[in-house]
Formats: C-alpha cells, structure tokens, sequence
C-alpha cells in the first residue's frame, strides 16, 4: 500500500511539471476507487449517475491539484478532495451521506470492467460551453485528438489551445454547480 | 461522456498553476504596502515612532498583532488545503490571546483606579474602530482570494482566520500612527476591532469558499 502511494505520488509529481502521460496514468489509477467509494455510498442512484460524481470529483482533484504539497503523501491530500466533493454532489441530488475517512480504501475500487457506464451531465454541460470551447474539449477528449492537432484543425497556436481548454475545464465545474443545484 | 474520454482532455491540460503562497503574496504584499501608505498619507505615523518601537508596552501591541497576523496567515495557507484540517494547530491564536489578556490585567492593576476610565477610552477610540476594518479590507480580500483559488474543506473556519490574519496585520500597521500606549486602550479597542474584522470574514468565507 506504501508502495502505491509512493507510485501516485511520483506520477502527480511528474504531472505537475507538466507530463501529460504521468497524469492520465495517475487519473486511471485513482478513478477506479473514485468509482468504489461513490457505487458503495450511492447505491440506488444507477451506475449512469454515479459515474457523474465520479466525473465531478475528477474534475475537482485536476482543478485543485497544485492545492498538494508534494512534500505530503498524496492519499490524504486526495481523500479529503474526494470526500469534500462525494458529499457535495449527493447533496446537491438530495441525499446526505456520511463518508467518514476511514472509508477510503483502495480494496474498495470496482471492477468496473474495461468500458465503465458513460455518463450523462459532462455531456450536458459541454453542450452549455462556447462552440470553440466545446470543440476543443470534444476532440481531445473524445477523439483522442492531440492538442497540436487540435489547434491546426481550429487554426489556433498550441498555446491558445491549451489555454482555452484550461478555461472550458474551469468553466465545467461552475456550470456543474448552476446545472445541478 | 464516458470517464476515460474526460480524463483524456484533464490530462491534455498541464498548465502549471502558481502555487498558493505565491498568489497569497502577489495580493497581500501590495495590499500591506498600500495600508502603510494610507497611514502615512492620512494620519501619519506618530513622531516618537523609534522611541515607541523600543518601548515594550508600546512595541507589545506591534508585535502582538503582527504575530497574529502571521500566525492567522500560515493558518490561512494551511487550511487552504484540503486535508489542511487535520493538520492545523490553534494554539498559537491562544498563546497570543492570551498574552494579550495577560497585558490587560496587568495594566488593569498597576494603574491607578480613577484613571482607569480616561486609559481605557483613550482619545481615539473610534478612529482606531473605523481604521483598522477599513485598513483590513484589501488585505482580507487578497487572503480570500488566495483562499479561493484553494480548496479548503472549511470555509467558514477558513473566512475566520484570514480575518484574524488581515486584521491583525491591519492593527499592525495602524499602531505606526496611534500613540495610546496603554493595554487598556490598545487590547480593548484593537482586539474588538480585529474581531469585527474576523466576523465578517466568517460570514464572506463561508459563503465564497465553497467550491
């Protein structure tokens, strides 16, 4: 356990300075107990909508991530985003639980399989962004696309891409708390 | 949207963000700066200021608020994280506390009983309870602001202590000017005007540092 946290911590180091493969892989890892946590809490919500929390929470950790002090071990420093969030989001769909600390374990990640189910409000609210904003966040994300591709299919310099995709994450999470509450 | 796809476009986005010391400074420094000027230019510092800064129940008041400042603000940095919490220690906030009701006790004995009334209520009291919250407002901003950029699990408790940081930095900077030097004066007045300070930053905190 030591081990893996030794690892998250290594690839959110690297993904801080800017490495992009590090921080998909530190994201993949974390998802998965993400998913145990909200499946275990929020059973009779569907598995749709608990992948919208688990979406929300994701969010969350990549719009704080320079909130952790590297000098710190990461496992704390998550737990108390996920938690924060967790609440949050059943809260705003009319439902208190209590997520106690403790509860955060790693045995606790679903095995969701390869293709966990997709959800819906991402979509929704990537629909309620600006036209460029929305494409940028689509070909990235749902085509795979590469930011330099990206941008010379938009004609926008890779720096612009960057930039605007950074805005549209932001802008996400503001609309997810005006849409959902 | 399905999960793998979001985290394909969060993992596109690597823009190093400051961290949060660093955007605490950038807002704060100039804030203090800009209140010192204030001083300056409205009330101007007191003429026997190098007298006063070697004078220790004069300096006290300078250092007592300067350390709560300081002491609010690392809290500040601190709670701005979100297991930050857990970690954080109060103490200090007491020890300064205390120190200050200790000067006023003594203060309270060693003065003679019918002066006891004209130290407390000094001649400026109600300039020093109007400067010091509005000495406080940029520099409580720029620590919310910081705060917000944040993710503190408790806003409200976070709103409190960068009150008690800006307003005491506040109190601080107003001492340069004021030149009532007696405990009775300077603990009842400044600590009242520091905890008005601090309520509102409750109240601001806990409804803008939510996230």
């Amino acid at each position: 356990m030591a081990e893996q946290m030794d690892e998250w911590g290594q690839l959110l180091t690297a993904a801080n300075t800017g490495d992009s493969r590090a921080y998909a892989l530190f994201l993949q890892a974390v998802a998965p107990v993400m998913r145990g946590i909200v499946r275990a809490k929020g059973a009779g919500l569907g598995e749709a909508a608990c992948e919208d929390v688990v979406q929300e929470v994701l969010l969350a950790i990549h719009l704080k991530r320079h909130t952790w002090d590297p000098s710190a071990p990461v496992r704390p420093w998550l737990y108390a985003i996920a938690r924060y969030k967790v609440v949050d989001a059943f809260r705003s769909r009319g439902r208190r639980v209590d997520l106690p600390i403790e509860d955060f374990a790693d045995d606790l990640a679903a095995e969701a399989g390869p293709d966990p189910t997709e959800a819906a409000d991402m979509a929704k609210m990537i629909g309620m962004l600006d036209g460029r904003s929305a494409q940028i966040v689509r070909k990235i994300g749902l085509e795979g696309a590469s930011v330099a591709e990206t941008g010379q299919l938009l004609t926008m310099s890779e720096g612009a891409v960057r930039v605007a995709l950074h805005r549209a994450l932001k802008t996400l999470a503001v609309l997810r708390e005006r849409h959902v509450k | 949207m399905k999960t793998d796809d979001l985290i394909r476009a969060l993992a596109a986005d690597t823009r190093p963000e400051r961290p949060l010391w660093a955007l605490l400074m950038l807002g704060l420094l100039p804030a203090l700066a800009f209140a010192v000027g204030v001083v300056w230019a409205t009330l101007g510092f007191r003429v026997d200021l190098a007298t006063a800064l070697v004078t220790p129940v004069s300096a006290a008041r300078i250092v007592l608020t300067g350390a709560l400042g300081i002491v609010g603000m690392r809290l500040a940095l601190l709670l701005a994280r979100p297991e930050g919490r857990g970690r954080a220690r109060f103490w200090p906030l007491a020890v300064v506390g205390a120190v200050a009701l200790g000067l006023l006790a003594w203060a309270y004995v060693t003065i003679p009983p019918e002066a006891r009334q004209m130290a407390v209520v000094g001649k400026t009291m109600t300039t020093c309870l109007v400067m010091i919250p509005l000495l406080s407002i940029l520099p409580v901003t720029s620590i919310l602001y910081a705060l917000r950029q944040g993710a503190t699990t408790v806003p409200a408790l976070a709103g409190a202590v960068a009150g008690l940081a800006g307003g005491g930095m506040s109190a601080a900077i107003y001492a340069l000017h004021c030149s009532e030097d007696s405990p009775l004066f300077y603990v009842t007045w400044y600590g009242l005007s520091i905890l008005g300070v601090t309520l509102v930053a409750t109240v601001l905190g806990a409804r803008l540092l939510r996230w």
